[in-house]
């Protein structure tokens, strides 16, 4: 008995641990310090007195932090509602299409995931050209007689949010696409087979079938979307920059984050300790939201 | 199919061998003293390296090798380099708040001890490496000045003529509208340019230096009817700028200037060389932007743009020095000014090569300092981003001018001892 | 086969709606391939022709932007640096990663929740975050102007996300296949990896692919920690045509034209285990 659980120990620690060592020395280990940070007032880029949790009292109580922070946690929460919505569902109805072989689905697998590919500077230029005030987005609304639904969409602080988790939505569609596609590809055909020559229609052979089986999938976007909606910064800092113009509207908390402690070069030097608090509540918010996804989740996932 | 797939495994691994164990570090053991110099100019990088040229010629004992980094990335790689002890040997530090980061952090060397004649250097300058004790950090090297560019060639042609007073700048802009063309190219979509703004026709309004001297010692607040004045006057321009100039970015504003859609230019004197290489056709000259009667001063915005600084845990100090000798005398000076465009702060320095220098050294007879930057951008939150954001309000319609003042004075006031008595 | 779409004994209403659907999935791909159009079209350009005309074709086809590139600039050999990075960093965070999901998900120990949250913890903060105290520890590993020092930091950054993805999908795979393995005799690692990986081989050409593109594109850490010429890779070399106040569109764009061919490749590559995957599920 004892031999056997200890070559069992010995198996899983041989999986898991190379990965685990690089991740903890690489990755853990500066967060952790990072985290640590927080604690401690800063002169400059010297770390001074201890402060323990005066740095994020100081985040939701003062002025101007309190202000910034729930302002941007408001777009992010944009971030991730609109995502869900749009980006995911989308997702899922492209990759369920594409696995039940509509026509071209060869062509679209390989086109979709292509934005993908870009880089985020090149997604964020071309895009920024075409959202210009004279740029393809107002011409196109001209070409069909709808110039009063012009705008400067990057520019105007209702629609400069909106404008950027468009342009990221169109940019990852396909990844939920081939998530789900691989998902659904994964469920034994017989199943599927069994059900339709049972007589199940479409609707109900999704709802009841395939969505229940790819549950584990849907955790993994759900859980990656969280986390991907609350540490959102490339694609704003390319469209927006760091200071979340115009006015803060396009502000989130990872660029919240990343110019409290590094500062920005139009406007202000690092403040260490609050950059690194607001760095410990991104990460709480993260683990706890997405601790909730997978518990929520794996309590409905179905097995075979 | 299994043959390719081992074939494509085979290449993989021996890629990633390569990755672990040909990867090596770059020192070399050479006679030579190798310094690393890094500036957040990637596009000088050419000027740069003739200038190395020149000193490596002098001294063949020295090897300088330019490092260039992205300006919006520079000050998290200096920090990082320089907290982790290492970093370059000598490199550009910002001026004013920029500056203290690195100095009160104790990175960097007391240049005084290394370069002793700094202390010639004209005051406007030196008020960019200094810190509050009087310690000087870095060596000046170049100086902006927030001006008004415009189109002569279209000045020409539609028989306008450089504005006196305020009124006649507003009707050189209607003109120009009639005409079909953008009278202004800046839009405010960059909260920068709206800072710029402020520097280039601001300072005029709310009344220069004497405004910078009051508010700096608190005698007044940014709620003064002066500032508050001179925001409205930004807002006159609105209709003269671009069509949804919210959504108008940096780059389409220097694009719609060089390319000779727009007439006026609200800017900085650092664009000059910029648009000289897009279009060396482009007819362009400068002015100081006028205030309501003629015989107001006309002021423009001027400050320190850049120092040179070296690490206080270099081991080649002394090499490094020589260097930062070479790039502060006056001969560099002068290729700065001929090659870039810039006004450099050198003394002895001399303009003759650049009549568009000589004409900012002209308009900054009567300068006051660019207001934020160069008082209030040494805590957080800094007037500057308190301005910029608050700016963006206020072109997008939803601040007015009192609102934006009241932002900035409430944002300063939380730090800035004089407003809290 | 009997789950495709079958449009001969379908409703109207159902080829409408497929249609739709249909309509819908090709306005997506034209607004793909415009931009990427867009993009190497411009890569004909000089910077001021970009800015007057972005969306119209070059008025003369000139590779001069390619030329100065790749021999005048140096981006050969930057191009050369990317490649073995980025190789080598997704060559361990497959084998690694999967390794890890295998672990994680095909065996219950006490300690698995926790092993699985410190993976995923991983993902929940961007490294750059933690930048400084990241310089210090690569310091005190003496990796600082290394190539390995990105290699290491890209590894880390891509197995969580791999790990949790993987995790997922060989979740999904029935015990009876591992235990028929199991009765068949086959050792602990060859299940992982003659049995599990095949199976999973869409998810893994989906996970190469979700993190060999970032890791390729990143042009902070190499900034960061490479910086000798000849270790810089290519977005570093690109980041370089942003200047303080100008931009030169028309070398980036041909820099960013260059840089999503070997992307491409991967991905088409890749793609094919994409049927694989399908083909594999059929079978079983």
């Amino acid at each position: 008995m004892n031999g056997k659980s200890l070559r069992k120990t010995g198996t899983i620690l041989m999986f898991v641990t190379p990965g685990l060592l690089i991740v903890v020395v690489f990755i853990l280990m500066p967060l952790l310090m990072s985290l640590f940070n927080s604690m401690f007032n800063w002169n400059q880029l010297i770390r001074a007195e201890f402060v323990g949790l005066e740095n994020i009292k100081k985040l939701f109580n003062t002025y101007p932090y309190k202000e910034r922070f729930f302002n941007a946690l408001g777009n992010n929460l944009r971030w991730f509602v609109l995502t869900m919505a749009i980006q995911n569902t989308l997702g899922l109805l492209f990759g369920y299409l594409m696995a039940r072989r509509i026509l071209g689905h060869e062509f679209f697998k390989r086109v979709f995931f292509l934005p993908v590919l870009f880089s985020i500077v090149a997604v964020g230029f071309l895009w920024g050209l075409y959202l210009r005030p004279n740029g393809l987005l107002n011409a196109a609304l001209a070409a069909v007689g709808r110039t009063d639904l012009q705008h400067a969409w990057l520019g105007e602080a209702r629609y400069a949010t909106l404008s950027i988790i468009m342009v990221n939505i169109w940019r990852w569609i396909g990844f939920p696409s081939l998530v789900f596609l691989a998902a659904i590809d994964s469920i034994g055909q017989e199943y599927l087979e069994a059900a339709y020559l049972d007589g199940a229609g479409e609707w109900q052979v999704f709802w009841k079938i395939v969505f229940p089986l790819i549950i584990p999938a849907i955790t993994v976007i759900t859980v990656l979307t969280i986390i991907g909606s609350l540490n959102v910064f490339e694609q704003v800092y390319t469209m927006a920059g760091l200071d979340g113009a115009p006015n803060y509207a396009t502000d989130t908390i990872g660029t919240l984050f990343y110019r409290t402690a590094f500062g920005s070069v139009d406007s202000g030097s690092p403040e260490i300790g609050i950059g690194s608090a607001i760095s410990v509540v991104i990460y709480l918010m993260t683990f706890f939201f997405s601790l909730f996804s997978i518990i929520f989740t794996r309590s409905k996932e179905v097995e075979l | 199919m299994k043959k390719r797939m081992t074939l494509v495994a085979v290449m993989l691994l021996v890629i990633s061998l390569v990755g672990l164990f040909a990867a090596g570090s770059a020192e070399q053991k050479t006679a030579k003293t190798e310094i690393q110099f890094w500036t957040w100019r990637p596009e000088d990088v050419d000027f740069y390296n003739s200038v190395i040229a020149d000193f490596e010629k002098a001294n063949p004992d020295i090897k300088v090798v330019q490092n260039a980094i992205r300006n919006t990335e520079y000050n998290t790689v200096l920090a990082a380099s320089l907290s982790g002890g290492s970093g370059p040997d000598i490199f550009q530090t910002r001026a004013y708040g920029g500056l203290l980061t690195f100095s009160d952090s104790g990175y960097l060397e007391n240049i005084e001890k290394w370069y002793p004649a700094v202390t010639n250097f004209p005051e406007a300058a030196l008020g960019g490496a200094k810190d509050s004790k009087g310690n000087i950090w870095g060596v000046p090297v170049i100086g902006q000045t927030q001006l008004v560019y415009y189109n002569k060639a279209m000045y020409d042609a539609y028989g306008l003529k450089v504005p006196a007073t305020w009124n006649e700048f507003l009707n050189n802009c209607k003109v120009l509208k009639n005409k079909g063309v953008t009278p202004i190219a800046n839009g405010s979509k960059e909260g920068w340019i709206v800072e710029t703004m402020l520097g280039s026709v601001g300072a005029t309004f709310y009344g220069g230096n004497d405004f910078f001297n009051e508010v700096v010692a608190g005698k007044t607040t940014f709620e003064d009817p002066r500032f508050i004045r001179a925001i409205e006057k930004l807002g006159e321009l609105k209709p003269y700028l671009p069509p949804m100039y919210t959504g108008v970015a940096y780059t389409d504003m220097q694009a719609a200037f060089f390319n000779e859609m727009a007439g006026h230019f609200l800017g900085g004197s650092y664009e000059a060389s910029y648009f000289k290489s897009q279009n060396p056709d482009l007819d362009f000259d400068i002015f100081a932007m006028p205030g309501e009667k003629a015989t107001d001063p006309r002021y423009v915005s001027v400050y320190a743009d850049m120092n040179w600084s070296l690490n206080a845990a270099s081991t080649k100090k002394e090499a490094a020095a020589k260097f930062l000798a070479f790039l502060a005398s006056t001969e560099v000076a002068n290729r700065f000014i001929k090659d870039l465009g810039n006004v450099a702060w050198a003394p002895g320095a001399d303009a003759s090569s650049s009549p568009f220098i000589q004409k900012v050294l002209e308009l900054q007879k009567t300068s006051t300092p660019y207001i934020f930057l160069v008082g209030f951008r040494y805590q957080q939150p800094t007037g500057s981003a308190l301005f910029q954001s608050a700016g963006q309000g206020f072109f997008a319609g939803e601040l007015s001018a009192a609102e934006v003042a009241s932002n900035v004075q409430r944002g300063i006031a939380t730090y800035y001892e004089p407003f809290q008595k | 086969m009997i789950t495709d779409f079958q449009l001969r004994n379908a409703s109207t209403l159902k080829k409408i709606i497929l249609l739709i659907c249909l309509v819908v999935m090709l306005i997506y791909v034209i607004l793909i391939l415009y931009p990427l159009f867009n993009m190497v079209v411009s890569s004909f350009k000089t910077t001021r022709q970009i800015l007057q005309h972005p969306f119209s074709l070059p008025e003369t086809v000139s590779f001069a932007n390619y030329k100065t590139l790749w021999v005048d600039k140096g981006f050969a050999n930057y191009f050369i640096n990317s490649i073995i990075i980025t190789v080598s960093a997704m060559v361990f965070v497959v084998i690694f990663g999967s390794m890890a999901s295998f672990g994680i998900s095909r065996y219950s120990f006490k300690a698995n929740t926790l092993v699985y949250m410190l993976f995923l913890s991983g993902i929940m903060l961007p490294l750059k975050a933690a930048i400084i105290p990241l310089f210090l520890i690569i310091k005190k590993l003496a990796l600082v102007n290394t190539r390995l020092s990105c290699i290491f930091i890209f590894i880390a950054m891509g197995i969580p996300s791999t790990v949790f993805i993987l995790a997922g999908f060989m979740k999904m795979i029935p015990k009876d296949i591992e235990y028929a393995a199991r009765i068949d005799g086959c050792s602990d690692f060859r299940i992982y990896a003659q049995i599990f990986m095949p199976l999973c081989a869409s998810s893994i050409a989906l996970v190469t692919i979700y993190n060999a593109v970032p890791i390729w594109n990143d042009f902070f850490f190499p900034l960061v920690f490479l910086q000798s010429e000849k270790f810089k890779t290519l977005p570093v070399g690109l980041s370089s045509f942003f200047g303080q106040n100008s931009t030169n569109w028309g070398l980036l764009f041909t820099g960013l034209s260059i840089a999503i061919v070997p992307m491409v490749v991967m991905y088409l590559f890749m793609s094919k285990y994409f049927i694989r995957g399908m083909i594999a599920g059929a079978i079983k």
